[in-house]
């Protein structure tokens, strides 16, 4: 039956990967770096396919998210680090985050989620660049100059614990936000909220008259991936850097590199944005040290290269393949 | 009281009338055959009245409801069920999830849950000999088992009014007997009422519709029971081209 315990088993190897990712960090500590900037991508990737991979719309703006989020932490240990709240100005953080984000989402949702597909992109385009201007022009959050909030963490949870922060637990948050936005992938995917997606990517007019309230469907997965893109700034970005500039985070590159990683490993697996992190990340790592300089160069035609022969991205590719094998149950 | 009520309703495609003041009724259980050349507006009227696009002027009223101004998915909540002249089956979903997605955002949709509708989409596989097509891509199948993935996944919505486009465009004689045989029993056993459109193919009209709706460029031009129409020189002009013994003979 669907909803029994093996429609969830395609979260073990999710579960496996992440456990080796950070079993290699602990013993390899020299390699640390590497580890969370891999657990970055996996992350970003996970929770962008939850709303590109699921319903085929590409969000151009989506960094903004990331951003915004970015600025929940920050905020919240700006300002409260004084209040003796200890290491509760971080979960206010994470909680403002999702908050900002959720916000933020809701707004250009219900305006551009009225537009069917290249016009939803295009619309997106403006959004992170707009809300970038928007910071820095009414000097909202400190306009251009950021906020810088180290200080503020040490005062509000000690020197010890604020290290503590930015060099562990904000890369183990990153692993948790991945993981998190895994396991919703797959109840989405297990429930009619996977199946009302699935439906409006095939063929949103067919999806309507099936009964489908499509834009509704649109706006769950795209708050959700909104939310998960917030808690990935507030770790990934401000607890681990303890300062936010406005053009470091609302960067549109970010975005690209998410919509290389879903079509890498496959839009709308569970697996593919996994695969694709791992890919897209070691090779950007190596190739850094290899031929620095040069990644750019080398990496637009692979990936270019790859994305034609794979449409379906590789994990796309292997599902079709092992669909009859035992091991399918496990590759979605 | 009649199931659908359309009144005077009409549709411009810039300064085309593709659907021209058509008024008309259809009552529970029953079955119209909504006929006429191509471009004469036919699609463009099931597009009416399952709110594909809203009518320019004019009113639908769906078992009391004024659905005039009713998204599709609204409609399909209330029972309004349709499949497309060229079958849309969601092409990267099997068979089976195809036809689930009916049972779980139709007419019963709010009851209905993941596992139900997976049950619901066997029980409709089994009856439209799908069998062995279940677990594969719907997107890989013929255009003939598309229309019969098409046909399940909208029964499994459970609607009352069923809009079948091209019901049996392109199908051969015998397969043609088995779908007017269907669609009699679904017609008994669903007590769903059926506007089907079916395109120059006499032996389904007699065989099946209580009803004939002729439309020519956008009007109704003949509403009438089956055997009266079947003889009237207006139909045979416009609709058939030909006496309708022609169709029988080979039949
Ligand atoms: N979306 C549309 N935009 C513009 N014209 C259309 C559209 N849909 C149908 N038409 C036109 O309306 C007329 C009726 O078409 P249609 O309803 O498809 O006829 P039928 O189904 O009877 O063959 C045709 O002339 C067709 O070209
Ligand atoms: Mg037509």
């Amino acid at each position: 039956m669907m909803n029994g315990y093996r429609a969830y088993l395609p979260i073990l190897p999710v579960a496996a990967t992440y456990a080796l990712l950070l079993g290699i960090g602990v013993v390899s500590p020299d390699h640390w770096q590497l580890i969370a900037q891999l657990a970055f991508y996996c992350a970003l990737g996970q929770a962008f396919n939850l709303f590109m991979g699921m319903t085929g719309y590409v969000d151009f703006g989506y960094v903004a998210f990331l951003g915004i989020g970015t600025y929940g932490m920050a905020v919240s240990i700006y300002t409260l680090s004084d209040k003796g709240l200890g290491i509760g100005v971080v979960l206010i953080g994470l909680v403002l985050a999702a908050i900002f984000s959720l916000g933020l989402s809701l707004a250009v949702g219900a305006v551009a989620l009225r537009l069917r597909g290249a016009y939803f992109a295009i619309a997106t385009i403006g959004v992170n660049e707009g809300f970038r201007y928007l910071l820095e022009g009414a000097r909202i959050w400190n306009g251009a100059d950021g906020i810088i909030f180290s200080r503020h963490l040490r005062q509000g949870v000690g020197r010890q614990t604020a290290m503590a922060l930015s060099t562990w637990w904000a890369d183990i948050l990153v692993f948790g936000v991945a993981f998190l936005a895994a396991v919703l992938t797959l109840v989405y995917m297990r429930n009619k909220v996977g199946y009302a997606l699935l439906a409006l990517r095939e063929d949103e007019d067919a999806a309507k008259v099936m009964g489908i309230n499509v834009t509704r469907y649109k706006i769950i997965a795209f708050i959700t991936s909104a939310i998960l893109a917030g808690l990935l700034g507030a770790s990934a970005w401000a607890l681990k850097l303890t300062y936010v500039y406005p053009s470091d985070v609302f960067a549109i590159h970010y975005t690209v590199e998410a919509i290389i990683i879903v079509l890498l490993g496959g839009a709308g697996t569970l697996l593919g944005p996994i695969f694709g992190a791992l890919t897209y990340g070691a090779a950007k790592y190596f190739l850094a040290i290899v031929l620095p300089g040069f990644q750019l160069l080398i990496f637009a035609p692979v990936i270019i290269a790859i994305i034609v022969l794979f449409p379906d991205g590789t994990v796309g590719l292997l599902k079709k393949r092992l669909r009859d094998t035992p091991l399918g149950k496990f590759i979605i | 009281m009649p199931l659908l009520k359309v009144r005077n309703v009409t549709k411009c495609f810039g300064g085309l009338v593709a659907v021209n003041n058509i008024s008309l009724e259809i009552r529970h259980g029953e079955t119209l055959a909504l006929v006429g050349p191509n471009g004469a507006g036919k699609t463009t009227l099931f597009n009416l009245l399952n709110g594909v696009f809203p009518a320019d002027e004019g009113q639908i009223i769906f078992e009391d409801v004024d659905v005039t101004h009713f998204p599709a998915y609204r409609r399909a909540h209330l029972g309004i069920g349709r499949t497309f002249q060229i079958p849309r089956p969601f092409n990267s979903a099997t068979v089976r999830e195809n036809i689930a997605i009916g049972g779980m955002f139709g007419a019963a949709g709010s009851e209905i849950d993941v596992d139900r509708a997976m049950a619901m989409a066997d029980h409709y596989i089994e009856v439209m000999g799908l069998s062995p097509h279940r677990d594969k891509p719907a997107g890989g199948l013929t255009p003939i088992e598309k229309k019969l993935v098409e046909i399940a996944r909208a029964l499994a919505m459970k609607p009352r009014l069923l809009l079948m486009d091209e019901a049996m465009a392109g199908m051969n004689p015998k397969d043609i007997d088995k779908m007017v045989a269907f669609l009699k029993e679904i017609r008994e056993t669903e007590g769903i009422a059926i506007v089907a459109m079916v395109e120059h193919i006499m032996r389904a009209v007699s065989g099946l519709a209580e009803r004939v709706l002729v439309m020519h460029q956008g009007a109704k031009l003949v509403d009438e029971p089956t055997r009266e129409a079947l003889s009237d020189p207006r139909v045979i002009e416009v609709y058939l081209g030909k006496p309708p013994e022609a169709d029988h003979a080979h039949g």
